[in-house]
C-alpha cells in the first residue's frame, strides 16, 4: 500500500463507523416503532395493511443487522482506536470509553438473542419467543445511550435532532401501544 | 304432576337416587367396599384383549355427553402405549360435573363409588398402568370426601385382585396408586383437556387439542379419560359378562344410563333414576311428557310437548329425531315456564361461564344472550336473523364445545317452538 | 387450516394474506371457509407464518 492510501485508511474506517452508526440507529428505531405499531388499531385507520407493516419490520431488522456486522468490523479494522473484535460482544473491559462500548456490546448480544429466536421460532413456544423478544427494547435503549455517550456526531446539531427524533418516535408509539392495550378491546 | 325448571347456576344441594337394575342396585347396602365386595364379588380380572371384547360386546359408549365408543378409544390409547415414560398410558376418572343440573356422577361417587373405581382399576392393570388419576368438581365437596373415602379403603384393604375364571392377571400386579385431583368450578372445568391441564398443573380451562388425549393427551402421552359413569359401565360389562349386560337394554345399545331429573317439590334437589336403554320416556318421566322437555342438559335439544311419547330412552332413536341425550340431564318444563325465556337464561348461564379465552366464545355467547334477552322480553327491535347468525359464528370456533353446545340449544329452540318464537317476536308471550 | 382459538388475538394478518379462504367475523376473528388447493398453499403458509401468535397452522389431510 502506498503512504497515502495508509495514510487515508484510518479515517475512512472510523468515517464508515460512525456513519454506519448513525443510521443503525435510525433503522434500529423504524424496526422498534414497526413493532409497536403491530397491534394498533384496525380496519380503515391503517396507513398500510399489517402484513406490509410486518414484512417491513422483519426486514429492516435483518439490514440493520447486517449493517451492524459492518458497523463493528470498521470499528474493530480502524486503529484510531483500540477496540477488539471481543469488545464488541464482551459488555466489560473495553479499553476506549468502556461504559459506553459496553453498552453497544450488550445491545449487540441482546439483538443476537432477539434474532436467533426469530429465526428458529418454530421450535420455540411462542412464550419464549415473546420473553426473548422484549429484549428488544433495552437492546434498543442501549444503543440510543451508547451513541450518546460514544457517538463522535453528537457534537453536531444534526446529530442531536436524529437521537432526540428518535426517542421521541419510540416514545409516541410505546405510549400508543399501552392506551391502545388499556383501552376494551373493539365496539 | 309439574316440576319447575329453575334454571339452575350451582348444583343441587340433595341429590336422590333411586335403585336401579345394574349401577344403582345396591345403594340401600351403603357405599363402603365390604359392601361391594358382597354385592358384586371380587374385582374381575382381564387383560386387555379381554376388556376390548367386553366393552365392544356392551357397546359402551361415553358417558360424558359425546357418547364416544369406548373400545375405540380404548385401542387408541394400546396402540400408542409404549414402554418408554414418554409413551406409558394416563388413566383419568372425571368427576368433574361441571353441568350443575346433572347429579348422576356425584350420585355415583356418593352411593356407588366403587363401581366407578372398579372399572379404572381393572382397565389399568389391563393397560399396565400403575396410575390413576380421580379428578372431582370444587363444588361439590362432598364428591370429593366420599372419592377420597373409597380410595382410602381400597388402598388399605390392599385390594388384591382375585383370580377368576376369566384369566390370570401375569406381572407383578402391584397396588395402584391413585391421585385425587379437585377441578377448577365453573361449568367448563370438567370438558378433557381442562382436566388434563389441571392434572398437569396448569388452570384447569380448555385449551386447544391437536390430536385427541387417547393419542395425545396428558403430557403427551396417550391418555384414557373417561367419565365416572363410563367406568362403572365397564365394571358391570366386565362383571357381568355380554350375556348378563345385555339382559337390559336393546340389542342396539344393551344395557343401562344415568338419567338427572329434577325434583318434584325439591327446587334444590335432584333425582338420578338408572334407565335401560329402550325404556319409553313415558315410563320415565310420566305425565311430564307432555311439557316441553330440554334433553341432554344446557347443551342439550329441546324435545316438544309429547314429542317424547312415542319415544325411548335411546341415543341412537333420539339422534334420528334431532335430539340429544348428553350426559343425561332431563329438564321437563312447568307450566307456567316458558321455553324461550328458559334458553335465554341458559344462554345467560353459559356466556357467563365461558373461560374467556377463545374471541369467538367470549364475544359471541353474550352478544347471542343479549339477543335473546330481547327475544324474552318481547323486544320488537330482536331479529331472529341475528339470533342465527351468532349461533353459526360461534359453533365449532373455540378450543372446546361450550359454543357448539350453546349453539345447538339455540337452534333447537328456534326449531322446535317456531311458533312461540313468532309470538315472541311480535311482543308477547304464551306462557 | 384450524385455528389455536385460545392463542388468536385477532390481529387479522392472515385474514390480508389469504383473503380467498379467510375473512374476518365482527370481532376480528378468522373465519376459514373452503378448501385448500394446491394453488393457496403458498399463500397459507405465508399465513401461518406472518401470524404474530402462531395462531394458524396447516394440517395435512390425511
Amino acid at each position: 500500500m502506498s503512504p497515502s492510501s495508509e495514510a487515508l485508511a484510518g479515517p475512512i474506517l472510523w468515517f464508515a463507523n460512525r456513519g454506519t452508526g448513525m443510521v443503525l440507529l435510525v433503522l434500529y428505531t423504524l424496526v422498534v416503532v414497526l413493532g409497536l405499531g403491530s397491534a394498533a388499531g384496525s380496519g380503515p385507520g391503517r396507513l398500510v395493511p399489517r402484513f406490509v407493516a410486518q414484512g417491513l419490520h422483519r426486514t429492516l431488522a435483518l439490514l440493520a443487522s447486517l449493517l451492524l456486522l459492518a458497523h463493528v468490523v470498521t470499528a474493530v479494522a480502524d486503529d484510531y482506536v483500540d477496540i477488539r473484535w471481543f469488545d464488541a460482544v464482551l459488555p466489560v473491559g473495553g479499553l476506549y470509553r468502556p461504559v459506553f462500548l459496553g453498552l453497544g456490546a450488550l445491545s449487540l448480544d441482546l439483538l443476537v438473542a432477539v434474532g436467533l429466536t426469530s429465526a428458529l421460532r418454530g421450535r420455540l413456544s411462542d412464550r419464549v419467543w415473546r420473553r426473548v423478544h422484549l429484549a428488544a427494547y433495552p437492546s434498543w435503549a442501549a444503543a440510543v445511550v451508547h451513541t450518546l455517550g460514544i457517538g463522535t456526531d453528537l457534537t453536531t446539531s444534526w446529530g442531536r435532532w436524529t437521537v432526540a427524533a428518535c426517542v421521541c418516535a419510540v416514545s409516541v408509539a410505546a405510549i400508543a401501544r399501552t392506551v391502545g392495550r388499556l383501552a376494551p378491546a373493539r365496539p | 304432576m309439574t316440576t319447575t325448571l329453575a334454571v339452575r347456576t350451582a348444583p343441587p344441594v340433595r341429590v336422590v337416587a333411586h335403585p336401579g337394575p345394574v349401577l344403582l342396585a345396591g345403594i340401600a347396602d351403603g357405599p363402603s367396599l365390604a359392601a361391594h365386595r358382597a354385592r358384586c364379588g371380587t374385582m374381575p380380572v382381564a387383560d386387555l384383549v379381554q376388556v376390548l371384547a367386553a366393552a365392544e360386546a356392551a357397546a359402551v359408549t361415553g358417558r360424558g355427553g359425546a357418547g364416544f365408543p369406548l373400545a375405540r378409544k380404548l385401542r387408541a390409547v394400546a396402540e400408542h402405549a409404549g414402554r418408554r415414560p414418554g409413551r406409558r398410558p394416563a388413566l383419568v376418572v372425571n368427576l368433574a360435573e361441571g353441568e350443575p343440573a346433572s347429579a348422576k356422577d356425584s350420585a355415583l361417587a356418593l352411593l356407588a363409588p366403587h363401581q366407578v373405581l372398579d372399572g379404572a382399576d381393572i382397565v389399568a392393570r389391563a393397560l399396565r398402568v400403575r396410575e390413576i388419576h380421580v379428578v372431582s368438581p370444587a363444588e361439590r365437596p362432598a364428591v370429593g370426601a366420599a372419592v377420597e373415602a373409597a380410595v382410602t379403603e381400597r388402598v388399605e384393604a390392599e385390594d388384591h385382585v382375585g383370580l377368576g375364571n376369566r384369566g390370570r392377571w401375569s406381572g407383578s400386579g402391584g397396588p395402584i396408586r391413585w391421585h385425587l385431583h379437585e377441578a377448577a368450578p365453573g361449568f367448563v372445568s370438567g370438558q378433557a383437556r381442562a382436566v388434563l391441564e389441571l392434572i398437569a398443573g396448569r388452570p384447569g380451562l380448555p385449551v386447544t387439542a391437536w390430536a385427541p388425549e387417547a393419542i395425545s393427551g396428558l403430557d403427551g402421552r396417550p391418555t384414557l379419560l373417561s367419565n365416572a359413569e363410563t367406568w362403572a359401565q365397564v365394571a358391570a360389562a366386565l362383571r357381568l359378562g355380554p350375556i348378563g349386560y345385555a339382559a337390559h337394554g336393546t340389542s342396539a345399545e344393551p344395557g343401562t344410563t344415568l338419567l338427572t331429573l329434577p325434583q318434584r317439590e325439591e327446587p334444590d334437589g335432584a333425582v338420578v333414576v338408572e334407565a335401560a336403554y329402550g325404556s319409553p320416556w313415558e315410563q320415565v318421566l310420566g305425565d311430564d311428557v307432555n311439557r316441553p322437555v330440554l334433553l341432554g342438559g344446557y347443551h342439550g335439544t329441546w324435545a316438544a310437548p309429547g314429542a317424547l311419547r312415542q319415544l325411548t330412552v335411546s341415543r341412537v332413536e333420539l339422534r334420528r329425531h334431532g335430539l340429544t341425550l348428553g350426559a343425561g340431564v332431563v329438564l321437563p318444563l312447568a307450566a307456567d315456564e316458558c321455553p324461550v325465556t328458559t334458553t335465554w337464561r341458559i344462554t345467560a348461564y353459559l356466556a357467563a361461564a365461558s373461560a374467556g379465552r377463545c374471541g369467538p366464545c367470549r364475544n359471541g355467547l353474550p352478544a347471542l344472550a343479549a339477543e335473546l334477552g330481547r327475544l324474552a322480553d318481547g323486544d320488537g327491535s330482536v331479529s331472529w336473523t341475528r339470533i342465527t347468525a351468532l349461533a353459526g359464528l360461534v359453533d365449532g370456533r373455540g378450543a372446546c364445545a361450550h359454543p357448539d353446545g350453546t349453539a345447538r340449544l339455540v337452534r333447537s329452540m328456534l326449531t322446535t317452538f317456531e311458533d312461540e318464537v313468532a309470538v315472541h317476536l311480535t311482543g308477547g308471550c304464551r306462557a | 387450516m384450524r385455528v389455536d382459538w385460545p392463542v388468536c388475538a385477532a390481529r387479522g394478518l392472515c385474514s390480508e394474506l389469504l383473503p380467498e379462504r379467510i375473512r374476518l367475523d365482527e370481532w376480528g376473528f378468522p373465519i376459514i371457509e373452503g378448501e385448500l388447493g394446491e394453488e393457496l398453499v403458498g399463500h397459507a403458509q405465508a399465513a401461518v407464518s406472518a401470524c404474530p401468535h402462531r395462531a394458524l397452522r396447516l394440517i395435512a389431510r390425511g
